[in-house]
C-alpha cells in the first residue's frame, strides 16, 4: 500500500470513530437513564406533586415539575418566537443585505448564544430586581427567553436566509409588498424549519437548570400563578440528585427520564407537523 | 412609432461602481412583442428588471436616468412601486410558483388587492388559467400543491398569476430557458395570442425565438444598446457590424479606434469637412470614431460616410447628449461628397 491510501485509511478510520463517538454516548446516556430511571418510575411520580417526605423518600411524585417546565418553557418559547421573527424577517427583508446593523446583530446572537445559563440566570435576577417581581414563573419565563432567543434567531435567520430571491421576486412583481411577502410567502415557505428552530430552542428551555435557580425557584405546589414560584424539571432532578437517600437518587433518573420522554414527544409531533406544513413548500 | 407604456431615457445602471448599462434610450412599443437579445452578461435581464424596479431588491445598484411607465417616472422617489409592479407581470427563468396551492397562486395577486369575494375570485382564477392554457389540466386539482406540477405547467401557472393582476405589460426573463421544448412551444404559442392585449417585452438568447414572435427586437451588447428597431428591418438589413456579426453567429469584434474627432460644438458644413479631410489623410481600414452632440447626425453622418464607401459599424449613445459614430475606412475611394 502506498502513502496515500495509508493516509486516506488513517482518517477514514479517525472519521468512524469520532460518529461511533457521538452515537455511543447518546446511547450511553439514554441508557443509563433508562436503566436506573426506568424501575423507579411509576404512575404516581406522573400524576401527583410531593407529599411530606417526598425527598426523604416517601409517597409523591413531580407533577409539580412537568407542569412547571412545561409552562416555563412554553411561556418562553412563545415571548422568544415573538422576538427572534420580527428580527430575522427585518434583516432578511428590510435591512440592506451587507448592512453594519445586519452584520452586527448577526455577531450579538452569536456571542449571546454562547454565553453560560448561569449569566442568563445572573441577569433575569437583575432585571427582576429592577422591575421590582418576586422570584415566580414569570420572571423565569423572561430569562429563559432571554436564553432561547439566539439560538432561535440564528436558527432562523438561517433558514430565511435561504430563501431564493427569485421566489421574493415573484411575489413583489404581483405588486406585494415586503410585510404581504415575509409573512404570505416566506414564512410558509420556510414554516417547517422555522419550526425545527422553535423546537431546539424549546428543548434548549426546557433542559436549562441554572438559568431558573435565581428567577424561577421552587415549589412542591403546582404552578397557578405567574407571579408565584414555579418548580422545574431540570430542578427537581438537581435536588434529588443531591439526596443522600439511594431511593431518592433514583428518582432523579426517573424524572430525568420523563424530560427525556417529553422532549423525544415533542420532536415527533414538530416532525408530524413539519410535514403537514411541507406539503406547498417550493 | 405608436404610443408607448414604456419608455426608457438614458437609463445607466452600475452595479457596484461598474456600469452594466450605459445610456439606454428606447421606446417600448406597445401591444408587440420586444424581444431584448444579446451575448450573455450583456444586461438584458437588467433592462428588464428596471421596468418594474426589481432591482431595487438588489444591494450596491445605481440607476441614473428616467424610466416612464404610462408617463410616469417610476423611479421617481413619490410613486408607489407596487403600484408599478402590479402593472407587469413577470416570468423568470425558472418558474417560481409560491408555497401554496394552485387555485391560492393565481388568487394570490387579487387578494392582496383587495379581491375577497370568494365568487370572484373563483372566477378570476378559472379566467386567466385557461389565459394561460392551462384550465383543463388543473381544473380537478385545484387546491393541490402547486409544486407538484411539471415545470412547464409551473410556467403557465406563473402566467396565469401574473395575467390575474390585471397587468398591462407582461415582462419574460428568457421565459422557456428551463422548459422542454414543448413547454416552450405552449408558452410561446401562448405569447402570440396575449399580444393582442397585452404589452409583452422578452429577454432571450435564442435568436430563433426572437425570430419567431418578436415585433420589435433591442440588442444589447457589453451595456450598450448597439441596435433597435422593428424585427423585419432589423434581421434582415440591420444596420450595424455587431448586430450583423450576432444575428449571423460570428465573433463580436471590438475594433480598435485609430483616430478620434471629438465634433461637439462643431456646425455644418464644417464637421463634414473636417470629417472628409481626416478620412483622407487615413490609410485604408483604419477605424474612426467621431463624437457628436445631436441624435440626428448619426443618421445624416451614416447616410455621407455610406455614400463615399465607408462602413458605419456602429452608431451609439454614450451620454446625456454625445453619441459616437465608429467609421471604417475602406479601400476604394470615391471622394467624399457631401
Amino acid at each position: 500500500m502506498n502513502r496515500r491510501k495509508i493516509e486516506e485509511n488513517f482518517f477514514k478510520f479517525l472519521m468512524i470513530l469520532a460518529t461511533l463517538i457521538v452515537v455511543g454516548s447518546l446511547v450511553l446516556i439514554l441508557g443509563t437513564v433508562v436503566y436506573k430511571g426506568l424501575p423507579s418510575l411509576n404512575l404516581s411520580m406522573i400524576i401527583k406533586t410531593p407529599s411530606g417526605g417526598f425527598y426523604l423518600g416517601k409517597e409523591g411524585g413531580i407533577l409539580n415539575a412537568i407542569l412547571g417546565s412545561f409552562s416555563l418553557a412554553g411561556g418562553a418559547t412563545i415571548l422568544s418566537i415573538i422576538i427572534s421573527l420580527p428580527v430575522v424577517l427585518y434583516l432578511n427583508i428590510y435591512a440592506r443585505k451587507n448592512s453594519f446593523l445586519a452584520y452586527f446583530t448577526r455577531f450579538s446572537f452569536d456571542v449571546l448564544g454562547g454565553v453560560p445559563s448561569i449569566v442568563y440566570g445572573a441577569f433575569g435576577l437583575t432585571i427582576m430586581l429592577f422591575l421590582g417581581l418576586n422570584v415566580s414563573l414569570l420572571a423565569g419565563i423572561i430569562t429563559v427567553a432571554l436564553l432561547e432567543l439566539p439560538l432561535m434567531a440564528r436558527a432562523m435567520d438561517e433558514v430565511v436566509r435561504m430563501v431564493p430571491q427569485e421566489l421574493k421576486d415573484a411575489s413583489y412583481s404581483l405588486g406585494a409588498n415586503k410585510l404581504e411577502t415575509a409573512f404570505k410567502v416566506i414564512v410558509r415557505q420556510t414554516l417547517p424549519a422555522l419550526m425545527t428552530a422553535v423546537l431546539i430552542a424549546f428543548g434548549r428551555g426546557i433542559g436549562d437548570a441554572a438559568s431558573v435557580l435565581f428567577t424561577t425557584g421552587f415549589t412542591d405546589s403546582i404552578p397557578t400563578s405567574l407571579f408565584r414560584p414555579a418548580a422545574t424539571l431540570p430542578l427537581a432532578i438537581f435536588f434529588q440528585l443531591g439526596s443522600p437517600i439511594p431511593e431518592v437518587q433514583d428518582r432523579a433518573y426517573a424524572a430525568a427520564l420523563i424530560l427525556t420522554i417529553v422532549i423525544l414527544l415533542i420532536s415527533i409531533v414538530t416532525r408530524i407537523l413539519k410535514k403537514k406544513f411541507a406539503k406547498h413548500t417550493v | 412609432m405608436d404610443k408607448t407604456h414604456i419608455s426608457v431615457q438614458n437609463l445607466s445602471i452600475y452595479y457596484d461602481g461598474q456600469p452594466g448599462l450605459r445610456n439606454i434610450s428606447v421606446d417600448i412599443p406597445d401591444k408587440k412583442i420586444t424581444a431584448i437579445i444579446g451575448p450573455s452578461g450583456c444586461g438584458k435581464s437588467t433592462l428588464l428588471k428596471s421596468f418594474n424596479r426589481l432591482l431595487d431588491e438588489q444591494d450596491k445598484m445605481k440607476i441614473k436616468g428616467t424610466v416612464l411607465v404610462d408617463g410616469e417616472d417610476i423611479y421617481d422617489g413619490k410613486v408607489d412601486v407596487t403600484q408599478i409592479r402590479k402593472k407587469m407581470g413577470l416570468l423568470s427563468q425558472r418558474p417560481q410558483v409560491l408555497p401554496m396551492s394552485i387555485y391560492d397562486n393565481v388568487a394570490y395577486g387579487p387578494r392582496i388587492h383587495n379581491q375577497k369575494d370568494k365568487h370572484k375570485l373563483d372566477k378570476i382564477v378559472q379566467e386567466h388559467l385557461e389565459n394561460a392554457g392551462l384550465w383543463e389540466e388543473v381544473k380537478s386539482r385545484l387546491h393541490s400543491p402547486a409544486s407538484k406540477l411539471s415545470i412547464g405547467q409551473q410556467q403557465r401557472l406563473c402566467l396565469a398569476r401574473g395575467l390575474a393582476v390585471n397587468p398591462e405589460v407582461i415582462l419574460g426573463d428568457e421565459p422557456t430557458s428551463a422548459l422542454d421544448p414543448i413547454s416552450a412551444e405552449t408558452i410561446e404559442r401562448r405569447f402570440l395570442e396575449l399580444k393582442k392585449d397585452y404589452t409583452i417585452v422578452l429577454v432571450t438568447h435564442i435568436l430563433r425565438q426572437a425570430k419567431r414572435l418578436a415585433d420589435y427586437v433591442v440588442f444589447l451588447y457589453m451595456g450598450h444598446l448597439i441596435e433597435h428597431g422593428p424585427a423585419d428591418e432589423f434581421f434582415n438589413k440591420p444596420k450595424y457590424e455587431k448586430t450583423q456579426a450576432y444575428i449571423n453567429g460570428q465573433f463580436i469584434v471590438e475594433h480598435a479606434i485609430d483616430r478620434e474627432l471629438d465634433l461637439r460644438g462643431t456646425r455644418c458644413p464644417e464637421n463634414f469637412d473636417r470629417v472628409r479631410s481626416t478620412l483622407e489623410e487615413m490609410p485604408a481600414e483604419d477605424i474612426l470614431k467621431l463624437i457628436v452632440d445631436y441624435e440626428a447626425a448619426i443618421n445624416i453622418f451614416a447616410r455621407e460616410v455610406d455614400r463615399a464607401g465607408h462602413r458605419v459599424l456602429e452608431a451609439t449613445r454614450i451620454g446625456k447628449a454625445s453619441w459616437e459614430i465608429v467609421i471604417k475606412k475602406e479601400k476604394p475611394i470615391i471622394s467624399f461628397q457631401i
